[in-house]
């Protein structure tokens, strides 16, 4: 008898893990139903709204659209491997001085959007940034506060990296 | 609870081999971008999910003297970022700039927007500006078809269960001047099409246009070229009143396909109106 279940390996936050769940469970079921990290929001599951963004294999993806699956043998970044409340990521840091953040619902998928595009590219101008978070919706803040945000994580990392 | 099997081939003959036995029970994953919300909705229910995503025979984007090669696996962010289509199939490169979210470009695939025939797919009209056929793969050997006819309705594919798309072969743009993609959706980013349309030409040093392909997707059941638009231009140099009749021809013929419906008074103006606003770089002043 063939098996409805699937089991995959992969990377989460820089730990190897395993996992067994049916064909039909998208990667977003994986994160916060099976592996329990509930900072990964579902909001609207059809991939429009972009709270459900994760990095997968260095590239911004909507966890909602992909099956678990398709994580087989990846690396997979959530916001829980960004920073922690002691010592948050730049980008985090960011968030909170320039008020990116209001309800925080859309909050770890915006930020996942930007290590993304950080890592494609370290000094984006404003064009790109509107580019990599087009994708995710913030219902609260009117995205000011958020390109403020991000420039400004951009302006530190490329201050701290001059000699 | 789905009974639903997930089946990673190593390669693409195993692939065709799981599809000439359970093609009929079988969907094929190619990004999932689409597929994932219609069995979530239940919309689809396969006994197998084949996916293809890391084929290596579908990846890849090639240009030989006289094609120019797309992979159906390559993806829209892979569209977006290559230096060839960019030169080669400009409009089919801009259709990535307002496809959907960098969180879906990065995932979505050419073949996977094709194989789902949406009226409103992006990539189509670019491909079919380009003459592009597919290069279908199945246990009988390689044939080709145009994409123009795989779609056989919204959402209706044409194309036997037991083929695979594995690659789609364009005309490349080398000799034109001029292309464009454009689109119409109730948003600018990540908006479903209602209207979009993609054009290539080569205009003359006297402005005479002596090549051009227009073609329309999302307002008839399947995206097409219209020769009686494209004939209205070549040939000539164009005047700003000659593009506004191809338009208005345009904008008729699309409404003698789908009749009048409660959107034909909107749409008739904005297809006529997208028309013009792509065309009119072609008018020398």
């Amino acid at each position: 008898m063939e098996s409805p279940f699937v089991r995959i390996q992969f990377v989460l936050n820089g730990q190897p893990r395993s996992a067994e769940f049916t064909a039909d469970a998208t990667a977003l079921r994986l994160i916060r139903d099976v592996l329990k990290l509930k900072g990964t929001k579902e909001g609207c599951g059809v991939g429009e709204c972009g709270a459900c963004t994760v990095i997968v294999d260095g590239k911004a993806v909507n966890s909602c659209l992909m099956l678990a699956a398709q994580l087989d043998g990846r690396a997979v970044e959530t916001v829980e491997g960004l920073g922690t409340p002691e010592a948050l990521h730049p980008v985090q840091d960011a968030f909170v001085d320039r008020h990116g953040v209001q309800c925080g619902f859309c909050t770890p998928g915006l930020l996942m959007s930007t290590k993304a595009l950080f890592e494609e590219n370290p000094s984006p101008s404003r064009a790109d940034i509107a580019t990599a978070i087009a994708g995710n919706l913030c219902r609260c803040t009117g995205y000011h506060q958020i390109f403020a945000s991000i420039e400004v994580a951009a302006a530190r990392s490329s201050s701290k990296d001059r000699p | 609870m789905s009974h639903a099997q997930y089946i990673r081939p190593e390669n693409l003959d195993e692939a065709i081999e799981h599809l000439h036995r359970n093609g009929p029970r079988t969907r094929i994953l190619a990004g999932g971008t689409d597929l994932v919300i219609d069995l979530r909705s239940g919309t689809a229910q396969p006994d197998f999910i084949l996916d293809v995503s890391r084929l290596p025979e579908l990846k890849g984007i090639a240009l030989t003297p006289e094609e120019l090669s797309v992979g159906a696996g390559v993806t829209l962010s892979e569209i977006r970022s290559s230096d060839v289509l960019k030169r080669h199939a400009p409009a089919l490169r801009r259709c990535s700039f307002t496809f959907a979210s960098q969180q879906i470009r990065n995932v979505a695939t050419i073949g996977g927007n094709v194989a789902h025939c949406s009226p409103c797919g992006d990539t189509v009209p670019p491909l079919i500006i380009h003459e592009a056929r597919a290069v279908l793969a199945s246990k009988n050997g390689r044939r080709e078809v145009s994409v123009e006819h795989i779609a056989s309705g919204p959402y209706s594919c044409a194309l036997p269960s037991d083929e695979i798309i594995i690659r789609f072969i364009l005309r490349p743009a080398s000799d034109v001047t001029f292309a464009d993609f454009q689109k119409i959706g109730r948003r600018q980013a990540l908006a479903i099409a209602r209207i979009n349309a993609a054009t290539m030409a080569r205009q003359e040093p006297d402005g005479k246009i002596s090549f051009l392909r227009f073609a329309l997707g999302s307002c008839t059941p399947t995206s097409q070229r219209l020769p009686e638009v494209e004939d209205h231009l070549l040939g000539r140099q164009p005047s700003a009143q000659r593009i506004w009749e191809a338009g208005k021809i345009l904008a008729k013929r699309t409404v003698a396909i789908t009749g009048r419906r409660p959107s034909t008074e909107y749409k008739e103006a904005a297809i006529q109106g997208l028309f013009v606003r792509m065309l009119t770089p072609l008018v020398k002043t």
